[in-house]
């Protein structure tokens, strides 16, 4: 029940610290938990895949993530430096619809805080939690070494309850990873990211 | 209804804890018990005509009170909680993150000293108060319903009671032993009562 009541809670905040002072909280917590979660190092991308699937990563935290081994990410020499991860559902979906049963409608508050960080910050995220959840991802691949490398991680796409779609032109652009690819994801999946070898010099990049 | 993903259960937890290292344990209690009557008030009211369609309400599920947790009762006045509502997440915080930060703990005997001694951890004070406050909201004919907390077991087996002739008190009025409170203990969570205010 305390994820239904986060809502309220983000609303008291909101008088408090307005809607970007929520989205600054948001983040700061996605930092400390991924502080908390400690260091992680894979001899290569197959050991590191592997245990994305049996869910005994940092990442598995959020639930089911899918290694897309089909979508390697490749660097100016032809190696792979990364992959697409997808989740089928969103962390908060089952918390939207644990909402709209008990209490009948989803809080303004959301919307207020997800306005915010679209606006300000990233224009990727489909319900407040993705404030929280990119800064996370973000913060944990710094702790994961694949081959020695520690990790970066570019948010790509989301897919919120409503069905309204959102796509990072600029992450899409920065992996080099054709938009159409990612739209295509989105019918199965609802939040698509990359992981690739921080420092790695990607293929098409600038 | 629906399980929440435990990953968001542990990051409302963080939350908290970021929140108690600006406003203090004594500002978190005022956070939690402000959420947990806000989502209450957020629900509908609800009315039965008599107490057996209100405990039928309650064990199928279909009651404000049995919204988050299975509800069975174990008298007409005395209420059992199975499982807690926020086991998942503690256990999945405890596997993934580590130990629960103290101030959990430490806001729970905050609530203890200054509104009853119920409270094992933080989630405790949502639950009471939410309790509490969806109680208020149930009319069974004419009168509305109180809650009281007779005793929380959290997932780590430690137990929260109130004192010798507080708790004689409750479990008089919840038509239950201490014996019989001992044996629910054993596999329960929570014990509660519920009476006509």
């Amino acid at each position: 029940m305390i994820d239904v009541a986060l809502a309220s809670l983000i609303e008291d905040m909101i008088e408090k610290a307005g809607a970007e002072g929520v989205v600054e909280f948001w983040q700061r917590v996605g930092d400390n938990l991924a502080s908390r979660m400690g260091k992680e190092a894979y001899l290569g991308w197959t050991s590191f895949n592997v245990a994305i699937r049996e869910a005994r990563t940092a990442f598995s935290i959020e639930g089911e993530v899918t290694p897309l081994t089909d979508m390697a990410i490749t660097d100016v020499d032809g190696d792979v430096v990364g992959y697409l991860y997808a989740m089928r559902q969103c962390c908060y979906i089952p918390t939207i619809f644990r909402t709209r049963f008990a209490v009948g409608r989803i809080s303004p508050a959301d919307k207020a805080v997800t306005d915010e960080y679209n606006e300000n910050v990233h224009n990727i995220a489909v319900c407040n939690f993705c404030v929280f959840h990119e800064r996370f991802r973000e913060e944990i691949a710094k702790n994961v070494s694949v081959a020695g490398n520690s990790l970066a991680c570019f948010l790509l796409a989301t897919r919120g309850w409503s069905g309204e779609t959102k796509i990072s032109s600029k992450n899409v652009a920065q992996v080099n990873i054709n938009e159409d690819h990612v739209r295509a994801l989105l019918r199965n999946y609802e939040c698509v990211y990359a992981l690739v070898l921080r420092g790695a010099r990607l293929k098409g990049e600038r | 209804m629906q399980d929440s993903n435990p990953f968001v259960d542990i990051a409302t937890h963080l939350f908290l804890e970021d929140l108690a290292g600006k406003v203090g344990v004594a500002g978190l209690n005022n956070y939690l018990v402000s959420l947990a009557r806000n989502l209450a008030e957020a629900m509908p009211r609800e009315e039965y005509a008599s107490w057996s369609e209100f405990l039928a309400a309650l064990r199928d599920g279909q009651s404000i009170l049995s919204t988050f947790e299975e509800v069975r009762p174990v008298t007409d006045r005395c209420m059992s909680t199975l499982r807690s509502p926020f086991e998942r997440g503690w256990r999945e915080y405890a596997k993934r993150v580590g130990s629960f930060a103290p101030v959990h703990r430490e806001v729970a005997a905050y609530y203890n000293h200054k509104v009853r001694p119920t409270a094992v951890t933080s989630v405790h004070i949502v639950l009471h108060t939410f309790r509490e406050a969806a109680a208020a909201r149930v009319r069974v004919g004419d009168a509305p319903v109180r809650y009281e907390p007779v005793a929380a077991a959290w997932v780590d087996g430690e137990v929260q009671l109130p004192d010798g002739p507080k708790l004689e008190s409750l479990l008089k009025r919840a038509g239950i032993s201490p014996t019989k409170l001992g044996m629910l203990l054993r596999n329960h969570s929570e014990v509660w009562l519920l009476e006509p205010a």
